[in-house]
């Protein structure tokens, strides 16, 4: 179920109206959004709904019991506990995600070894939205071994990770941000209902028409075969790219936002403009915003963080940015766009302590342009089928050669639009949504009938699924 | 990797409430109207959208329903503009750089 299709619309309407319905009976409408959240996973496939119930009792339980222990005389058992909840969420991931993966890559080393056996692909499936919902349980049950979160009850934690807004493509939202909106009857005002109404016709408009133009008319033609294309075509289908994995996966974050808000929940934002990014650290904290904070918080502040010297901090630097590439899967191309923005990262912050005093600073443009290209630049390994697709995609574009015929006037305004976005004052939103909050409904129906409409007439027949909801 | 406002919500604005009216009326309204905008305007998606559904009996008859209801709404006219919308995008689609255009057989 795509939230950009008329199934999902009907879906939600239903779940609004319904919801809506409960008045103050908080347990109820918690009840009712689990059940339908339930539906709207298992429509996809059913059998992975026990999958799903099945992480959120196994991070109640451990939660439940690493806060009967006392922090402070048996702190040993409550980290004991901790430990085993992560290796067994990291496990249910693990499997899904990267058995088949393992197993491939062991094959010829077995084989190597004069081992000549046939190990058990299982051809796996891999159930929407689980590197979602398992990083969701594991930072509760991490936060209440840390004393940030108290232990929430059964319903609070399963519909935390189970909530259809966010279920398969995120933003990430933390236990200590929703669990509190949980606990009471959601309170709503105009101004959080236009923004809401803006937000999912913004996404909509993102996704059914920049990015799936792009992706069906350029990006994906040319990455299916590259050395069929001259240079010209190949960086603009890379910028193509771009454009279109910003628009695809913000577009997600921004209907979830806003689908949220007209249930009565607030979830944080999860990208701001990221391409205007003056360097890599500034790009990770515009893009995916949930996620690198996810990964700072419980991966990188592990580590150590910034403790313990460069050296050790460009360690730690790495280990995040490749374990961050291959949480969006078992590839090797994820691994190296994870590895590029790690060296980057380090470098940018080698860089920065030994940068001779009284040397002038780039000029901001130009820090964006560069920070730009490298993000291309990863983009590039992280579309293509395989690391020998990604060099020969990038050596395509160096031989700068070939006729452009990919290049479009559609094509060309979509992409300067996509990249225009980033550079609009970011109030004119919300300004926006103040001024919309002052007209009476049925104008405002009429306004967002109209708008959608125009989409509608715009959209590439088909919805795509999202980006994201492969990882 | 910090940021200060990571987890403020972009719903939350910063402006003076308003008085009148009850906020989820306020929305549910908007959503009804439109909803009807849209079935009255946009019933070429929606007989689309049914005829994906899975055959059968049921579908049949909605699929049917739908039809009528599509030629309708194209009788009446109120089709028109979503029609006109998707030819005058079809027709951008279609544009071609001049030196593009002029010669398709180099390519």
């Amino acid at each position: 179920m795509l939230f950009p299709t008329l199934t999902f619309g009907l879906f939600f309407l239903v779940v609004y109206t319904l919801v809506w319905s409960t008045g103050r009976h908080n347990e109820w409408r918690k009840i009712l959004l689990l059940v339908a959240s339930w539906i709207f996973y298992g429509a996809w496939d059913w059998r992975f709904v026990t999958l799903l119930i099945g992480s959120a009792f196994l991070n109640w339980g451990l939660a439940r019991l690493i806060d009967r222990f006392d922090p402070e005389e048996d702190a040993p058992h409550r980290k004991s506990l901790m430990i085993i909840g992560v290796i067994a969420n990291l496990s249910i991931l693990g499997f899904f995600k990267y058995f088949d993966f393992f197993i491939g890559e062991l094959a010829p080393i077995v084989t190597a070894w004069g081992f000549a056996r046939d190990l058990p692909l299982l051809q796996i499936v891999l159930p929407i939205g689980i590197s979602f919902f398992t990083f969701q349980g594991m930072s509760y049950m991490i936060d209440v071994w840390r004393g940030r979160v108290k232990a929430a009850s059964l319903l609070d934690i399963t519909l935390l990770m189970s909530f259809f807004p966010h279920l398969v493509a995120g933003p990430i939202v933390r236990a200590s941000h929703l669990i509190p909106q949980f606990r009471e009857t959601p309170k709503v005002n105009r101004g959080m209902m236009a923004m809401a109404l803006l937000l999912i016709v913004w996404g909509l408009f993102k996704k059914a028409v920049i990015a799936s133009e792009l992706a069906t008319r350029l990006v994906d033609p040319v990455f299916f075969d590259p050395s069929a294309y001259g240079s010209l075509d190949l960086l603009f289908a890379a910028y193509g790219y771009a454009v279109q994995i910003y628009c695809d996966f913000s577009a997600y974050s921004d209907m979830a936002i806003g689908l949220a808000a007209l249930l009565g929940y607030r979830f944080p934002r999860n990208f701001e403009q990221p391409y205007r990014a003056a360097s890599l650290q500034e790009f990770w904290r515009r893009w995916h915003m949930s996620l690198s904070s996810w990964l700072r918080d419980y991966l990188y502040i592990g580590l150590g963080g910034n403790r313990g010297g460069l050296m050790f901090l460009c360690r730690n630097l790495m280990i995040t940015m490749l374990l961050g590439g291959i949480w969006h899967g078992a590839k090797w191309t994820f691994l190296i766009w994870g590895g590029l923005h790690g060296v980057v990262l380090a470098a940018e912050r080698i860089w920065r302590d030994v940068k001779p005093e009284g040397w002038p600073m780039l000029p901001r443009w130009i820090g964006i342009f560069i920070t730009f290209h490298i993000v291309v630049l990863g983009w590039i390994f992280f579309r293509s089928e395989s690391f020998d697709g990604a060099i020969s995609y990038i050596a395509g574009i160096a031989s700068w050669g070939g006729t452009a015929t990919m290049i479009t006037p559609l094509g060309l305004a979509l992409v300067v639009l996509g990249l225009e976005m980033h550079f609009m004052p970011p109030q004119i939103m919300p300004a926006l949504a103040l001024r919309l909050r002052r007209i009476p409904a049925p104008a405002m129906g009429l306004l967002v009938g109209m708008a959608i409409l125009l989409i509608d007439s715009m959209r590439y027949e088909g919805v795509a699924p999202f980006i994201y909801y492969q990882f | 990797m910090s940021h200060g406002h990571e987890f403020e919500s972009p719903v939350d604005l910063h402006g003076r409430p308003v008085p009148a009216g009850h906020p989820l009326r306020w929305a549910s309204v908007t959503i009804a109207v439109a909803s009807l905008f849209l079935l009255v305007t946009n019933a070429v998606s929606i007989s689309a959208w049914i005829e994906e559904q899975t055959p059968g009996p049921i579908q049949a008859k909605v699929a049917a329903v739908a039809g009528s209801w599509l030629a309708s709404t194209e009788a009446l006219g109120t089709a028109t503009p979503r029609a006109a919308l998707h030819k005058q995008w079809k027709a951008a689609q279609a544009v071609r750089f001049e030196s593009e255009a002029k010669a398709p057989d180099q390519r």
